[in-house]
């Protein structure tokens, strides 16, 4: 639990909702939100984050200059990319770039945990791993 | 020339007997003129004939009379040649001159020698001719004869009786002891020309009237059948088939007839096939009309469904969005009322629990909308329902499904949309459709970065121009060459890769457009970029080429 509270995670989404949501189930973790890639690059700035979670399609600065941005300023920065377009073709070239992860929208709660968890370097039989993916 | 001018404006009959008729007028002047001329000649040579023979006779006769100079026998010997009626005087003269008798009129007093190659002075043995004038004008002819005798020159010794002339030819002198003059007149001649002529005119008369006649009885019998075809052919050229030529002939004429009749059965034949056809190209027609105009709402309705395929990843973002907030909080509620008890839940968590489920039923809400929309959009309607529309709620709903497909395409839609337009009489869908085709369209011209600026606003009525709303939509993209511009309306027209454009969606948008009484315009600058110019009227006026 330690571990967790000291993680820090950015949600990137330009949807309300899913901003709430990932703040929602990521409670244990240290979350701050941005609703558009140029908020989220102004965070990066200031902050050093464990990892991004963004969205690829936002208006004007989309999570491909978020990806790029956070990859330049800090080589090791994990990101995970969540995207409405169920292709990963559409994200493909961000995968260049060291992405942990690729998620399409809808995802379940498990999904979302455990790439978390994997991209953090937690064990999957982390502190709520186990039980979590149980009521999917 | 004149006459033929004029003889135009009559009829082939009239024609005919003219023309005729002038030639038997001519023909009989010149026979007539010269067998006239003929008996005159004839006439005038027996006259002279006749009056030598009497003129010798006269003067073989009067030997005796004027040597005794006697007036009573030689009276006698004139009176019975002046009986004749073409004699006008006989006059027997003695040698010096004086009038030994005479008979007739005195009308070669003061007459005038018309001929002169004639010789008014006798001669010894020697017919003479004069021609003279009378002072009243009388033509005649004088002949004249010397009258001669046989004078003995007998000398003394040879006195006795003469038994033969000719054997003492020497002793024997002819003497002209007076002449004979008979003056003979024309008039006679003159009043059998008049006669001939008379006649002459008369016989011309009688074979001009009886050659107009038969003439116009002949043309009749052919003219006539002619008539009958000119009034039958015009009535057929005014259109009534109906009638035939009603002529009964073995001649050429009813050759004609019959080929005509056969003619216009053969033309019957044809106008009744002709309106058959006409009759079935217009149900045709027709038929054809309603597969066209169902083909024609098929293929609205297919282009419709390209651009919903254009736009479905679009809509799959749209809906994946809030169906992520709806799987993720159902799941995570549900996750932690599995993890507590009922009496343990807190106040904060029964908040929290509805906050999620808030947000589950506003994002189903959102979803439903977009499917609706979707559904709005790619509806089939045969008939085209004209409703109230606001130009601005269709615009924004045209990019609820573009907008996330302009981004992927990062490319920025700029809107200046003018809230003021008034409100257009037209069909969302329809509309939707073209706004649609024409952003897809301009996305594919532009490259990353671009901008498409997409402005609505409302052009005021000024003289008969209504009033309109217009929807600009200009790209920055590659634009379209001048050659290009002239067909981009035409079906079928694509510059896209095969399977990427169906070459439909702007020929189907202006066919939109065009039923909503717009129009839409095109201006475009190679490399500069298109700008595509939605215009709709107010007030629905019909479009001209709607007629």
């Amino acid at each position: 639990m330690q571990d967790t509270a000291t993680k820090n995670i950015l949600v990137v989404d330009d949807e309300q909702v899913m901003r709430e949501f990932l703040a929602d189930v990521l409670e244990d973790f240290n979350v701050v939100k941005a609703a558009d890639g140029d908020e989220a690059i102004e965070k990066l700035k200031t902050d050093r984050y464990d990892l991004i979670i963004t969205d690829m399609k936002m208006p004007r600065v989309s999570g491909e200059e978020v990806v790029k941005f956070a990859k330049e300023t800090y080589p090791d920065s994990k990101i995970i990319v969540i995207s409405g377009y169920s292709s990963l073709f559409s994200v493909s070239n961000t995968l260049g770039y060291g992405v942990c992860a690729f998620l399409s929208k809808p995802f379940t709660i498990k999904q979302i945990r455990s790439e978390v968890e994997k991209s953090l370097g937690l064990g999957v039989n982390g502190p709520d791993g186990l039980e979590l993916g149980n009521g999917i | 020339m004149s006459l033929f001018g004029s003889l135009k404006q009559f009829g082939l009959t009239e024609r005919f007997v003219v023309v005729v008729s002038l030639v038997i007028v001519a023909s009989m002047l010149i026979i007539s003129g010269y067998l006239i001329n003929r008996q005159n000649d004839i006439y005038r040579t027996e006259l002279e004939k006749r009056g030598q023979a009497l003129v010798d006779n006269l003067a073989y006769n009067a030997e005796y009379g004027v040597i005794l100079e006697s007036t009573i026998e030689l009276d006698n010997l004139i009176k019975g040649v002046a009986r004749a009626n073409d004699i006008i005087y006989v006059r027997i003269l003695a040698a010096d001159g004086r009038v030994l008798a005479q008979t007739g009129s005195n009308i070669y007093n003061n007459a005038k020698v018309t001929d002169e190659t004639t010789e008014p002075e006798v001669k010894a043995d020697k017919f003479g001719k004069t021609f003279y004038r009378a002072s009243d004008g009388t033509e005649f002819m004088e002949l004249t004869y010397p009258v001669e005798t046989v004078r003995q020159s007998i000398s003394r010794e040879n006195l006795g009786v003469v038994s033969d002339y000719s054997s003492r030819e020497d002793t024997y002198i002819r003497e002209v002891i007076g002449e004979v003059r008979v003056g003979l007149t024309f008039s006679n001649l003159n009043r059998e020309v008049t006669k001939s002529q008379t006649a002459s005119i008369l016989l011309t008369f009688v074979v001009v009237l009886s050659a107009i006649i038969i003439m116009t009885a002949f043309v009749r019998i052919i003219i006539r059948p002619i008539e009958s075809l000119v009034r039958v052919t015009d009535q057929i050229s005014k259109g009534d088939l109906t009638k035939s030529v009603d002529i009964d002939r073995n001649d050429e004429i009813g050759l004609l007839a019959n080929s005509f009749n056969r003619m216009i059965e053969s033309l019957k034949k044809s106008q009744d096939e002709i309106e058959e056809y006409n009759r079935n190209l217009e149900e045709k027609i027709i038929e054809r009309t309603e597969e066209l105009e169902e083909a024609q709402t098929q293929l609205i309705q297919s282009e419709k469904m390209v651009a919903i395929g254009q736009l479905a990843a679009g809509v799959a973002h749209e809906l994946n969005n809030p169906l992520g907030g709806i799987l993720g909080y159902a799941q995570f509620t549900l996750e932690k009322i599995q993890n507590k008890n009922a009496e343990n839940m807190t106040d904060k968590d029964i908040k929290s629990y509805k906050r999620y489920l808030c947000d589950i039923e506003t994002q189903s809400r959102r979803c439903k909308s977009i499917v609706q929309n979707l559904l709005k959009f790619s509806r089939t309607s045969q008939t085209v329902e004209f409703d109230n529309v606001n130009v601005n709620a269709v615009i924004e709903d045209t990019l609820t499904f573009v907008e996330h497909q302009l981004m992927m395409n990062q490319i920025t839609l700029v809107k200046n949309l003018d809230s003021g337009i008034p409100i257009i009489k037209g069909n969302p869908s329809q509309l939707q459709q073209v706004f649609t085709n024409i952003i897809i369209n301009a996305m594919h011209a532009s490259e990353s970065g671009n901008e498409i600026v997409l402005t609505s606003r409302f052009a005021p009525p000024l003289g008969e121009f209504p009033g309109a709303v217009e929807i600009a939509f200009a790209d920055a993209g590659r634009g379209i060459s001048e050659e290009h511009l002239k067909k981009i309306f035409e079906p079928f027209f694509t510059t896209k890769d095969v399977g990427k454009g169906t070459g439909l969606g702007l020929s189907v948008s202006y066919g939109i457009i065009k039923e909503h009484g717009g129009e839409i315009k095109v201006k475009s600058t190679l490399g500069e970029g298109t700008t595509f110019t939605v215009i709709i009227p107010v007030e629905k006026t019909p479009c001209p080429s709607d007629k």
